[in-house]
């Protein structure tokens, strides 16, 4: 809150009797300021706090207006009652309470991130229906500031290798294309942190970016040859190539540090340290342990196994740097040196705190589960940034594959180009014996009944398959659309009732007239939409139409309710 | 819950408990009355290690007037760390119900390598040049040196923990490597030495066999252990291995090279000696005469690894006259090296009793038995006098004064097989030709390794396991045997030679159908798929397999472990996956985690494949049937849910040396037995058996027993393999999968494999009722009915 300030509407009165200055008092950390609404006038207060010796205020639950009477030692006296909301007595349900700067800006993020609610949003706070206090009511956990933080999701590294993809090998000019593109560069750098320095310490100083690459990728393909004596020869000649061959010093010291660090249940490091019957010579020789890889030329093997396992490594480790920085290589390559530098002094920090934690946990993996009574279990929970994105993609590559079978019969369009090349035929040479082709009529009939009652008989039969994906997506977009605007519709008109206050009543007109007009804009989708859908689409509308009839007559049944009990008590109810 | 057997009353950390164990704990708890040994089988999966410790520790508190000491071994250090992660939620359990008298004192005990917190020590790469590191800042001339010159370095470690003497003690709780390092740091003592004397005062020590088993390491670590203790061998299956091979050297021409330098090294540390200080080899002489070969006493950190040979069999005497000498000694060992050195020079397999090559070596070499046998302690004393702090470097000649020792001693129950072998021939000769037949892969390793440069290898080896076990059966009052898989439980007595009060197998009782064996046969293009010799390295069966993993990635969650049959199989179908864009497909499921030959690279990969499990991002592990990690890691819970075998492993199976034991075992029962014909049929089952056991529990059961931990935990596996379907090579498989294998998932095509996981992880995921009451067999018992139980006496259990 330091850079917060409270602001209220208030009369300055300089003494009790006083008519007042209507104005803007605004409370910030160390003073007390009022603004008069009108410029030209002379009664401006700016008082810091540590001058008021005394302040009272108006006894809560009193009928008088409130107000605030404050003393200070510069012998003003000032007074400043809070303006009389004009709806103060019929307002008490409405969540009247200003938003802070923070709170707005929240909730404007949260309108960027989903455009699903920017739309609606835009629909209905825009549009008048609701107030924005009322449209962020009802959704409070969204406003949460626990979920706030975890809903800091960053797309993580691709798993597949990049790197790995295959080079372009021209077998004309004998050459050998390899592509690059930023996030490749990051995986490469990520995973190979000697190339990343020497990416920082020779480029451009010592060599160009171009020359850098192309002795990065001529390593490469030596190891790919698995041409063990020729990486040695090119390395013994370049010093600079060979940094790409030799093993990786930084990943060696790392993995001395993560190995002790390393769950103890399956520490096969620590095993080998303590395996005195197999002192080099002793026991039994087995299979296992004579594979020994060839002498000298240790140096310069890299398997892809090992590639793998790192890559796999990195992935796991997440990304530290942003999409954004993804601009070119220089600026990857000092995104990733910053956050690795910030990412080594935090560790030092938590250190202790995930060794705490990964024993906390190797002692909860070795419990039984069902042999203890009850299971308090800390359940992460799923989040998925865009539910319907994530299932939809999955549902959607299974519907394909169904489509594509069905695609065997003929469509309706077909059927239609069928019938009017007959019609021509017989336009142009007159009508013959059969008037119409029995096949082609066979045909036509068919399709086009097939058409209709198929659609009656097959919907939700078949589990894959979902009805709205079947539709033209700028259909199936408008219909969600409808679908969520009017579930907001009637989470606010059945969360206003019973109505008791004026404010909700007005609030329920209003959303009634947004109800008959959504109602009708259904109707139109209905009529507009291809007519081979129209029963698909009959049949998703209609549980929304039925919520809206609902609602309506709800509201018809309450207000003939209301008008029958004002006739009976006229002053019941203003 | 808190119950009662019998007069005990156990205390055991959970609210439910599975009717085997509370039955494994009747019958555990008989074993402890009668202070006799036992042998106790019971399925991974029901919880095991609980039932034991929470039995053991209840019934040491009960009878507090003989108190009694675990000691628990476990084969690796891992299986260490979860048993005493379990030990410290029981520990926990204890105190909370009753209070500090249920304190106690457990540590884990390990090497110097897994316990040192030197910075400058610990860097060090391997085990032995830690351990050597350390002696060159602790030993004790080291250290007397110091004293005089404060530039000598030490460690201050165990300065501060040698100063606080008899203050230095743990206080109680459970330690685990981890916590005593943590300790050691905070107090400023070396863990390692306060660990080691601490064991002495433990409740419970848990440790590895070796340091039970392997006189080399018991001789300096567990000699002090009382007799009332109680000794358990966890995931006993391969104890017999172990105790074969902690009595077992092997000679390498590389050992031989070795010690060749390592004898001019000390030859000339003699010659330096003689200048300047000529009195300390005299005097070490006038001890050797006297009798001692040691000075009596040597401080902790002077230790070496003890005698190979087992306490019982080392003669008390003076070291014989012809080796006493400094120089005559070496002279002996070059005599010896030479000897060998042309017994390698060979190109054909060679098998002879240790009572032949003893008489040759003293006809050829001119060494006795009795110089042989005394040849490590004289090796010993000899580097302790030189002041040779850099023990690693002399390992070679360490292994062969093991070997001259072993080999003196020793007449029976060893034999030594000179073979030759190529190290750059993989040394997995090609399965179906060594189940086919052995004497074929023999010859063919042979023509291969004639053709390239010959390099043999020596190996005297133990085939009486029941040699290194038997003080351990003689010196404490009872030793419980126990494992997942011990059947058929009547050999262990035999190849242990030991008398068992007590030997039971459990069943294993579920509540639901949860784990899923299926027989794959067929690829997605219903053609046959094999890793026998003439298909695996077909593009189809290679694409087939893996378009099954492909498939599979897509609909099972968390993680899938595979394994293949050799490190080279593996490696070159991973790598026609990378260029056909399978592994790709893959990748876009679950990230992809390797073993390779590299421990430290193959545990982080490991670390890293249970964290993506963890997190919900999901993995495949790819893994080798005969490598360190099937064997030792278990793949329970979401860390396995699907466990894929491409291909039937088969194992090295050691063949001569396996038939030399073989042979063995048949002419010792024969002098048993007497009676040639239940003798033959013996050797039969016998020889059964041990194969089989190789290849069974080593593999099928190493590999894919392990995904259950609990009655709750579930897990499906895939043998894909055509092979698989045939009877004989199915019925191999342990018994508790082969009960659930259903006759229609025998002969499987990956589609219809699909299918089946489907719809068994959707059974998976249903709720059901945990008791079992349901089937009419509970299978989880609560505090009401384990006190049901009790009244009624344990017979009418569920069995």
């Amino acid at each position: 809150m330091s850079s917060g300030q409270v602001t209220k509407r208030v009369k300055y009165k300089t003494s009790v009797k006083d008519a007042g200055t209507p104005g803007r008092l605004s409370l910030v950390k160390e003073r007390l300021l009022f603004r008069p609404n009108n410029p030209n006038s002379a009664s401006k207060l700016d008082m810091q706090f540590k001058y008021i010796t005394n302040h009272r205020y108006t006894k809560e639950g009193s009928n008088k207006a409130p107000m605030l009477n404050l003393t200070s030692n510069q012998a003003c006296r000032a007074l400043a009652p809070p303006v009389e909301a004009p709806n103060l007595g019929a307002s008490s349900q409405v969540p009247s309470e200003q938003p802070s700067r923070d709170d707005l800006l929240f909730r404007a993020r949260l309108l960027q991130d989903s455009s699903e609610l920017q739309k609606l949003h835009q629909q209905f706070v825009g549009g008048g229906v609701l107030t924005e206090a009322e449209f962020w009511a009802t959704r409070k956990k969204l406003l949460e500031k626990d979920s706030n933080t975890k809903s800091k999701q960053r797309g993580g590294l691709k798993s597949s290798v990049l790197g790995e993809s295959k080079p372009l090998i021209d077998g004309r000019t004998n050459r050998v294309t390899f592509n690059l593109t930023p996030e490749i560069v990051r995986e490469i750098f990520s995973e190979k942190p000697a190339v990343h320095r020497a990416y920082l310490n020779f480029v451009p100083s010592k060599v160009t970016e171009k020359d850098f690459w192309t002795k990065y990728f001529r390593a490469e393909y030596l190891q790919r040859s698995k041409n063990i004596a020729a990486a040695i020869a090119e390395a013994a000649e370049d010093e600079e190539l060979a940094i790409f061959l030799k093993p990786d010093d930084i990943l060696a010291n790392e993995t001395r540090r993560k190995i002790r660090r390393v769950d103890p249940t399956l520490d096969m490091e620590a095993d080998q340290g303590d395996d005195y019957s197999h002192l080099p010579d002793h026991g039994i020789l087995r299979d296992g342990s004579k594979e020994v890889p060839e002498p000298g030329n240790e140096l310069y093997r890299r398997t892809l196994l090992q590639d793998l396992n790192r890559h796999a490594a990195v992935v796991l480790q997440g990304t530290p740097i942003d999409e954004e920085q993804l601009k070119d290589t220089q600026t990857v390559a000092e995104a990733l040196e910053r956050s690795k530098q910030e990412r080594s002094t935090a560790s030092k920090d938590d250190d202790s705190m995930a060794d705490q934690e990964r024993l906390k946990g190797i002692s909860q993996a070795m419990t039984i589960d069902d042999l203890r009574g009850s299971n308090d279990h800390h359940l992460a929970p799923l989040w998925i940034k865009d539910p319907r994105d994530y299932f939809d993609s999955q549902q959607a590559s299974s519907f394909r594959t169904s489509m594509e079978a069905t695609k065997g019969s003929m469509s309706s369009q077909e059927a239609y180009g069928l019938l009017r090349e007959s019609i021509s035929q017989i336009k142009s040479m007159g009508l013959n014996h059969p008037i119409v082709a029995p096949e082609v009529a066979q045909k036509v009939l068919s399709v086009l009944t097939h058409n209709i009652s198929s659609t009656k008989y097959n919907l939700g039969k078949k589990p894959g398959e979902s009805l709205l994906d079947s539709l033209p997506t700028s259909v199936r977009d408008e219909l969600l659309h409808h679908h969520i605007s009017i579930e907001e519709l009637m989470k606010h008109f059945w969360s206003s009732y019973p109505i008791t206050t004026k404010y909700l009543n007005t609030k329920v007109i209003k959303l009634k007239d947004e109800m008959s007009k959504m109602d009708s804009q259904l109707q139109k989708l209905k009529e507009t939409v291809q007519p081979d859908i129209r029963h698909q689409i009959t049949l998703l509308i209609r549980p929304m139409q039925q919520a809206l009839e609902a609602a309506m007559q709800h509201y018809d049944a309450e207000q003939q309710k209301r008008a029958s009990k004002a006739r009976e008590k006229p002053n019941g109810y203003s | 819950m808190k119950f009662q057997i019998e007069e005990v009353t156990v205390y055991f950390p959970y609210d439910n408990i599975y009717p085997e164990q509370y039955t494994y704990m009747v019958e555990l708890k008989r074993a402890l009355d009668a202070k006799g040994h036992c042998l106790l089988e019971m399925p991974t999966g029901t919880g095991k290690t609980i039932a034991l410790l929470s039995l053991i520790t209840s019934y040491a508190l009960a009878k507090t007037e003989s108190p009694i000491k675990l000691i628990y071994c476990t084969r690796t250090v891992h299986e260490m760390e979860k048993t005493l992660a379990e030990l410290k939620f029981l520990h926990n359990y204890q105190v909370k119900h009753l209070g500090a008298a249920a304190k106690m004192l457990a540590i884990g005990l390990s090497s110097r390598k897994n316990l040192c917190v030197n910075p400058k020590v610990s860097s060090a790469e391997n085990r032995d040049s830690v351990d050597a590191a350390c002696r060159k800042l602790t030993a004790s001339w080291v250290r007397s040196m110091a004293a005089e010159n404060p530039n000598q370095p030490t460690c201050e470690f165990y300065e501060n923990y040698d100063r606080a003497a008899g203050g230095a003690v743990l206080p109680a709780g459970v330690y685990t490597l981890e916590d005593l390092r943590a300790f050691g740091k905070e107090k400023g003592w070396c863990p390692y030495f306060l660990a080691r004397h601490m064991v002495q005062f433990a409740n419970v020590v848990v440790y590895s066999y070796q340091y039970l088993l392997d006189p080399k390491v018991a001789g300096i670590i567990s000699k002090e252990m009382q007799k009332e203790s109680v000794v358990v061998f966890d995931e006993a299956h391969n104890i017999d291995n172990v105790c074969i091979e902690a009595l077992s050297v092997s000679v390498r021409r590389q050992t031989l090279e070795g010690a060749i330098r390592n004898i001019s090294r000390i030859e000339n540390e003699i010659d330096r000696f003689k200048d300047i200080d000529a009195g300390r080899l005299r005097a070490e002489y006038n001890r050797l005469v006297e009798g001692l070969a040691l000075r009596g006493d040597l401080s902790a950190s002077d230790a070496w690894l003890a005698n190979p040979a087992l306490p019982d069999d080392i003669l008390r005497q003076a070291v014989p006259g012809n080796i006493r000498r400094a120089e005559h000694f070496l002279h002996v060992l070059r005599r010896l090296v030479q000897y060998l050195k042309v017994k390698l020079d060979t190109d054909k397999v060679e098998k002879e009793s240790p009572v032949s090559f003893v008489a040759s070596i003293n006809s050829d070499a001119g060494i006795d038995q009795k110089a042989l046998k005394f040849c490590y302690d004289r090796l010993h004393s000899l580097l302790m006098t030189l002041e040779i702090t850099d023990t690693d470097e002399f390992l070679h000649i360490q292994t062969i004064c093991d070997f001259a020792t072993l080999v003196g001693t020793y007449a029976r129950g060893f034999s030594i097989i000179i073979e030759p072998f190529d190290e750059r021939m993989p040394l997995i000769p090609d399965p179906v030709l060594q189940v086919s037949s052995l004497s074929l892969s023999l010859s063919l390793s042979l023509s291969l390794s004639l053709s390239l440069s010959p390099l043999c290898m020596l190996c005297l080896c133990c085939h009486d396991a029941s040699l290194a076990i038997k003080p351990v059966f003689d010196r404490f009052q009872s030793v419980v045997i126990t494992s997942g898989t011990l059947s058929p439980i009547d050999l262990y007595p035999r190849l242990l030679n030991f008398h068992p009060v007590v030997s039971r197998s459990f069943k294993m009782s579920l509540t639901r159908d949860c784990i899923c064996p299926m027989v794959l046969t067929r690829g997605s293009d219903q053609l046959p798929v094999s890793t026998k010799f003439d298909m695996r390295s077909d593009p189809g069966v290679v694409r087939n397999y893996g378009k099954l993993l492909v498939e599979m990635v897509s609909i099972v969650p968390d993680g899938i472990v595979c394994f293949f049959v050799s490190y080279s199989y593996m490696d070159g179908i991973i790598n026609s996956w990378n260029e056909s864009g399978i592994l790709k497909d893959i990748m876009q499921h679950k990230l992809v985690f390797i073993e390779t030959q590299d421990v430290v690279e193959t545990t982080l990969a490991l670390d890293n494949y249970r964290r993506a499990c963890d997190c919900g991002r999901g993995a495949v592990f790819f893994s080798v049937a005969r490598g360190k990690v099937a064997e030792g890691i278990d793949f329970d819970r979401h860390y396995g849910r699907l466990v894929i075998m491409f291909g039937v492993p088969f194992q090295y199976t050691e063949s001569k040396i396996l038939r030399a034991r073989l042979e063995y075992l048949r002419d010792t029962f024969q002098i048993k037995e007497g009676d040639f014909l239940t003798f033959d049929a013996l050797i039969d089952v016998m020889n059964i058996e041990l194969t089989d056991r190789n290849l069974n529990q080593r593999q099928a059961a190493q590999c894919v027993g392990r995904v259950i931990r609990s009655k709750a935990d579930y897990g499906m596996m895939i043998f894909a393999d055509k092979r698989y379907s045939r009877h004989d090579k199915r019925s191999k498989l342990p018994g508790w999968i082969l009960s659930h294998l259903r006759d229609a998932n025998l002969n499987l095509s990956t589609d219809m494999a699909l299918h089946i996981a489907r719809e068994f992880l959707r059974k998976m995921a249903q709720p059901y009722e945990k008791t079992g009451s349901t089937t009419g067999r509970k299978t989880l018992l609560s505090q009401e009915d384990v006190e049901k139980l009790g009244n009624n006496g344990a017979q009418e259990m569920l069995y």
